[in-house]
């Protein structure tokens, strides 16, 4: 498993660079809408997957990365992506016994909570956009996990060998 | 492999202690910074470097659409010969209407002079090119390629063709951010142009429409009226269009109406807008009571002294 392997830090860098450019890759409004968190997704699977490597300051500081870009309050993502990686290192041996395509329905509450955490901060700092398909991500993000995450194992697997 | 036995031992025996905490420590300094951004502009710095430093990776995110934006310009030369023909038609159209517009503005300067007023209806612009919009749907942000070596200043206006989009709020020495009049934390002041009727228009977080929450029972407005810039707070020239009311509501037992309108700025598409430089706003002393009144709302003091005419 990869998770007993050293990974090397260009590896990660890379694959977040990846996820990034997806994160911010300009789409039509109703594609933005479902566009799942890629980013995000993929800080958690190093959070998951390389333990005592990639821990919370790491998670927290990829998220304040985004809010420069987004422009949103400096530590609202970072917060986000904290408190989301504190639940899957909660549950990081749980998540440890099931292959990739069962992990996505454990790691949907993880999503929720991520999402949740930034709607909440958006309505305290007065932006706040209260509809339903603001939601969306979560169950798209959850789909595209199984894919994402195999993609990124095999990668590492490939580099560790 | 390398190193696998001891990292792991210590991760574990980290894992046991930290998490909990590291997690709480987090939390409370992201709640720190989050409120000294919020409520001041002293995290500016930080912001811009890291800004700068993110700029290559925003610039590959941009080359699919911008790859795709020229590839299409290869590819189809009819619709080039097409679109030449209408503007050009456009441009006649144009400059036959200017030279009304240019005795016109003699005569309001001349006019103007008659009142001893000390402002002027010169306006300088600068072409922007839009180099991405905001990749949260939820945020109408968008990234210009114009920057402070250009001139562009904060709290400056951004207009297109049909009406006012919005105003810069970051300036990087390459590029600048600005804020769309349809994002939810957006005001401007406006007036109804039949009317004369002050107000504000706040962003919807949806890209057509306009909120106006300040208007009582019995204002006078009807679907169809024209918002335009009121100049008041000093960040917006007076006089552009911002919006047309789309729909009017009286809900029985509410003290305010509740209006919408719809943006007249083509807000999400296009790929072009003009910088805005304003006569008073190129005076340092506006500029910097602009700076202090903040983003939305500012205030209508601010230039009072210098731009409404004497009686």
């Amino acid at each position: 498993m990869i998770t007993e392997r050293r990974v090397s830090g260009l590896l990660i860098l890379a694959t977040l660079g990846g996820a990034l450019f997806l994160a911010i890759l300009p789409l039509p409004d109703a594609l933005s809408a479902i566009r799942p968190a890629m980013y995000p997704a993929t800080v958690l699977f190093w959070v998951l997957m390389q333990p005592g490597r990639f821990g919370l300051l790491a998670a927290w500081a990829c998220g304040v990365l985004i809010d420069v870009i987004y422009g949103t309050p400096l530590g609202e993502h970072g917060l986000a992506l904290a408190v989301a990686g504190y639940a899957v290192i909660r549950m990081r041996e749980l998540l440890w016994s099931f292959p990739i395509w069962q992990q996505s329905v454990l790691l949907l509450p993880v999503f929720l909570l991520y999402e949740f955490v930034l709607f909440w901060i958006d309505g305290v700092t007065g932006a706040e956009v209260n509809q339903w398909w603001r939601w969306l991500p979560v169950a798209t993000t959850t789909l595209v996990w199984p894919v994402w995450a195999s993609l990124l194992e095999r990668i590492a697997e490939l580099e560790v060998g | 492999m390398r190193g696998l036995a001891e990292d792991d031992k210590s991760s574990l025996l980290g894992r046991r202690i930290t998490p909990g905490l590291r997690i709480v420590a987090i939390v409370v300094i992201s709640i720190i910074l989050m409120m000294v951004d919020h409520a001041s502009t002293s995290l500016k710095p930080i912001r811009s470097t890291l800004a700068v430093a993110t700029q290559p990776i925003q610039m590959i995110a941009e080359l699919p659409g911008e790859m795709a934006h020229y590839m299409g310009r290869y590819f189809d030369r009819g619709q080039l010969i097409a679109d030449n023909e209408a503007l050009e038609q456009k441009v006649l159209l144009l400059q036959a209407r200017l030279q009304r517009l240019a005795s016109l503005q003699a005569e309001n300067e001349r006019i103007r002079a008659l009142l001893a007023s000390a402002s002027s209806l010169d306006q300088n612009v600068l072409i922007a090119r839009i180099l991405s919009v905001s990749p949260d749907p939820y945020r109408h942000y968008i990234k210009l390629n114009k920057g402070s070596t250009d001139g562009v200043f904060v709290g400056q206006a951004l207009v297109d063709a049909n009406g006012i989009m919005g105003q810069v709020t970051d300036v990087t020495p390459m590029g600048s951010r600005a804020i769309l009049i349809t994002d939810a934390n957006h005001g401007i002041p406006v007036e109804i142009n039949r009317t004369g009727l002050q107000t504000i228009a706040q962003g919807s977080g949806k890209s057509n429409e306009l909120r106006l929450p300040f208007l009582a029972n019995n204002s006078d407005i009807q679907v169809g009226d024209l918002l335009v810039t009121s100049g008041l707070g000093g960040r917006y020239p007076a006089g552009y269009p911002v919006a047309e009311v789309t729909s009017v509501v009286h809900q029985p037992g509410d003290e305010f109406l509740e209006v919408v309108a719809s943006p007249t700025a083509h807000l999400n598409r296009g790929r072009e807008v003009l910088l805005v430089w304003t006569d008073n706003t190129s005076d340092p002393v506006a500029e910097a009571q602009a700076e202090s009144a903040g983003p939305a709302n500012g205030d209508a003091n601010g230039n009072a002294n210098g731009d409404t005419p004497a009686p």
